[in-house]
């Protein structure tokens, strides 16, 4: 760690891990529900339990960029943070509010969190992933501007590179997309076309810088590849993701009501998608290959390679399965967008906050890396959590194909909850794979608590 | 390419010997071309379950407003290619004027093209007219973009030029621009057949 | 081709192209909102304000938690864009939900009781009968959803 300030990320990586917990252990009372329907009904109904699910990995990816952003700014700019006091009372402010809003969304009726905390004021709630009460969005805006300012600040006064200039771009378009979740017109049709801008615009747009500057980041340290080679790349990704992904948005406009032009736009530029996560998957085997240092962070070399291969296998590969309108005609709205959600998520944005977590948490423990025995144990996580995401995926398209089959396609179409009890068995083995997954999370952890320490050798 | 990206030669040595480079250019061609192609593709399948409709329709576009600007796009792409040729005999004055040259008939493309959008946009026509017109307005329209992209790069590049920012040991900045417009000139030459002549 | 490539070439590449993605697709969305009052049944919003008193509880009871509309939402339980179709009426609509059972089905996947007034229910019908009437390109590709 070479600024004082860097220090600021690590209470972010540690509750982006407690949420990432949370997570897990609610996508496994799903999973359940989804064979044993009424398991904890009605004290957590599905919906509940999805809202924790989804909102918990919203707000800890959230927290890991920002910890990120702590993290590599002061060493990217060359400076102290402009003010690590504030870092420290936002990861506070964002901790409690999102902490309450959990608590809200388990104890009392969501209707009722809606009348209590204001709604009427202004109808946001209850739209995916943007179920947050007003107070809880207002909350987010206004942390993350003062995030914001802090890091603009930072970069300001210090050195400018490609890697904090396009993080920077990154995180201001986060924000500016986001205040998109306000507008809630009543025309349905007007609300899904614009709350995809938030979607769709965060996670096959600017996410995706964020991401890419984060793996641009660690690459640079961990292989010692010239920063000049890494920060084109890091540009020739960047512009691949944004020329595609941006009209790539059309993907969504197939069937809710918006013109028919979008099916032509949409399945071309989308089908264009998995490029840039080619191009990643290149750029991580590529740089490490020519890597000029051996450094004796093992692990985060791992993660950083897991995260070009998982992300292109799951935004690149699976998203491109079902993205063109004559096929996803049958498949929207199925298992099959959920496979393709869950792999493209782990692979893309998880791994690249597990990436940067496990590059930069031995350092601002005071060493270089940690020792041997706790890096094999960090890698038997990574093996355990990445091999049970690819089974989770698989066996979601073949409840997914089933689904389609069954209920879409088939002379008879069957309807929907007689076609789910079809698909049964592959709920069951997703199930079991979801407990194999978190037992590979608590090896994760556990590899935190395994003392010693490996010291550089370049 | 991965050689020059990830070569163990400093780059900025590399980078001395051959100024303002290229090849982020051809990536990025590369990837329009792609894009374009895909459409085109695309166009002629739907056009293949519906012949009678595009059949039907393809007389009501205006050919000789498509053959104009196919004669103005060629004609800016030979002045972009003498304004090269120019420069890389040191002659920058002469690269100046071949470079306005071809900026004028990309603007004369513009012009056309407006006129001809302007008599669609009176009929009604729009993207949801019928397959036909959804093509053949996002083909043109998206080259259209491009055109004006293209233009905007030509403009930077011949006020480069002016400045004297060119010369015959270091013009790599305009071969760039170039090599973008010739790809512009070159997607319309695909387009124009496709959409106003193929039957 | 030369073998050069400047950092300052990518980056000038990314702001351009992405500005000029952004145009394009602006552009489509200008022409998106041309064209969606012929498919969004914005009239029968304008006629029945029950509508949007309909979506909005239909949001505060978090109902895109389970269900899909229009095949967003979760995966858990029916597609509603075309559930007043499937059902028949709006008051198999209605009887359906006033019908489930407060402490669920043993054993399978239970709506909660919501407990909703008959004013509620009406509002919601309404609004599930307007989405059914949105131009969706055809889309369920059959009554099951």
């Amino acid at each position: 760690m070479q600024y004082k300030s860097q220090a600021v990320a690590k209470p972010y990586f540690v509750a982006a891990l407690a949420l990432f917990v949370a997570q897990i252990l609610f996508g496994l009372v799903m999973g359940l529900q989804y064979v044993v329907g009424d398991f904890l009904f009605p004290a957590i109904p599905f919906n509940v339990a999805r809202m924790v699910h989804t909102n918990a990995l919203i707000v800890w990816l959230l927290m890991g960029f920002m910890g990120a952003a702590y993290y590599l700014v002061p060493e990217e700019s060359e400076t102290e943070l402009h003010s690590p006091k504030l870092a420290i009372a936002l990861f506070w402010i964002f901790l409690v509010a999102a902490g309450l809003t959990v608590v809200g969304y388990l104890t009392v009726p969501y209707a009722t969190l809606a009348k209590m905390t204001g709604n009427d004021l202004l109808p946001t709630m209850g739209r995916e992933f943007l179920e947050q009460p007003l107070l809880t969005k207002v909350g987010i805006v206004v942390v993350a501007l003062a995030f914001l300012f802090n890091i603009s600040m930072t970069i300001l006064k210090g050195r400018k590179t490609a890697i904090n200039t396009v993080l920077l771009i990154g995180l201001w378009g986060l924000a500016i997309m986001f205040l998109f979740s306000f507008y809630n017109p009543d025309n349905v049709v007007k609300d899904k076309f614009y709350w995809w801008w938030v979607v769709h615009l965060w996670v096959e747009g600017v996410w995706e810088l964020i991401l890419g500057s984060i793996l641009a980041f660690v690459l640079i340290k961990i292989t010692g590849v010239d920063r000049e080679v890494i920060e084109k790349w890091l540009y020739v990704i960047i512009t691949l993701t944004l020329v595609t992904g941006i009209i790539g948005t059309g993907h969504h406009y197939y069937w809710i009501g918006t013109p028919e032009y979008w099916q032509i736009w949409g399945s071309i530029f989308s089908a264009l998608e998995p490029i840039p996560f080619f191009a990643m998957t290149l750029f991580a085997f590529n740089m490490v290959n020519r890597r000029r240092r051996e450094h004796p962070n093992k692990a985060a070399t791992l993660w950083a390679l897991g995260t070009g291969v998982m992300s292109f296998l799951g935004a690149g590969v699976w998203g491109f399965l079902h993205t063109l309108a004559p096929v996803n005609f049958y498949t929207h709205g199925t298992q099959i967008t959920a496979a393709h959600g869950h792999m493209a998520f782990y692979g893309a944005y998880v791994m690249v906050v597990l990436t940067i977590i496990s590059y930069a948490m031995p350092l601002m423990r005071g060493r270089a890396a940690n020792s041997n025995k706790a890096q094999v144990v960090e890698m038997w996580g990574f093996w355990l959590m990445t091999v049970s995401i690819v089974f989770i995926t698989l066996f979601l398209t073949g409840a997914g194909i089933l689904q389609v089959w069954l209920q879409r396609i088939s002379d008879n179409p069957m309807p929907f909850m007689v076609a789910q009890e079809q698909a049964n068995l592959f709920y069951w083995m997703r199930e079991w794979t979801g407990v194999a997954f978190l037992v590979g999370l608590v090896v994760y952890l556990a590899s935190f608590f395994i003392k010693g320490e490996e010291k550089a050798t370049a | 390419m991965n050689d020059t990206l990830v070569g163990t030669v400093p780059i900025s040595a590399t980078a001395a010997r051959h100024p303002p480079g290229d090849l982020a250019i051809w990536v990025f061609i590369l990837a329009e071309l792609l894009a374009f192609g895909v459409f085109f593709a695309v166009y002629a399948i739907v056009r293949m379950g519906h012949v009678e409709l595009f059949d039907a329709m393809q007389p009501n576009l205006d050919r000789n407003a498509g053959a104009i600007n196919t004669v103005l796009l060629l004609a800016a792409s030979w002045g972009v290619a003498r304004a090269v040729a120019a420069i890389e005999r040191g002659r920058q004055a002469i690269s100046g004027r071949w470079l306005g040259f071809a900026i004028l008939c990309g603007f004369g493309f513009l012009v056309v093209k407006a006129f001809e959008y302007a008599a669609k946009f009176r009929a009604g026509i729009n993207l949801a007219t019928n397959d036909f017109y959804m093509f053949y307005l996002s083909l043109t329209f998206f080259h259209f973009m491009h055109v004006i992209l293209g233009l905007a790069i030509l403009i930077g590049v011949w006020a480069k030029t002016r400045a004297g920012g060119y010369s015959a040991a270091d013009h790599h900045g305009m071969e760039t621009g170039a090599a973008y417009w010739h790809m512009v000139d070159l997607v319309w030459i695909i387009l124009f057949p496709l959409v106003y002549v193929m039957r | 081709m030369s073998g050069s490539f400047t950092t300052t070439t990518a980056r000038n590449i990314f702001y351009g192209g992405t500005l000029f993605f952004l145009l394009v697709f602006l552009a489509l969305t200008f022409q998106n909102e041309e064209i969606i009052p012929k498919r969004d049944r914005r009239e029968m919003l304008a006629a029945n304000p029950q509508i949007a008193e309909g979506k909005k509880l239909w949001e505060t009871n978090n109902c895109i938690g389970c269900h899909t509309l229009l095949g967003e939402g979760a995966y858990f339980a029916p597609e509603l864009g075309n559930v007043v179709v499937r059902l028949g009426s709006k008051e198999a609509v209605k009887a359906f939900i006033q019908g489930r059972p407060a402490e669920g089905i043993p054993g399978r996947r239970s709506m909660p009781q919501f407990n909703f007034s008959d004013k509620d229910l009406d509002a919601i019908a309404d609004f599930l009968e307007y989405v059914s009437k949105i131009d969706a390109s055809k889309w369920p590709p059959n009554i099951q959803g």
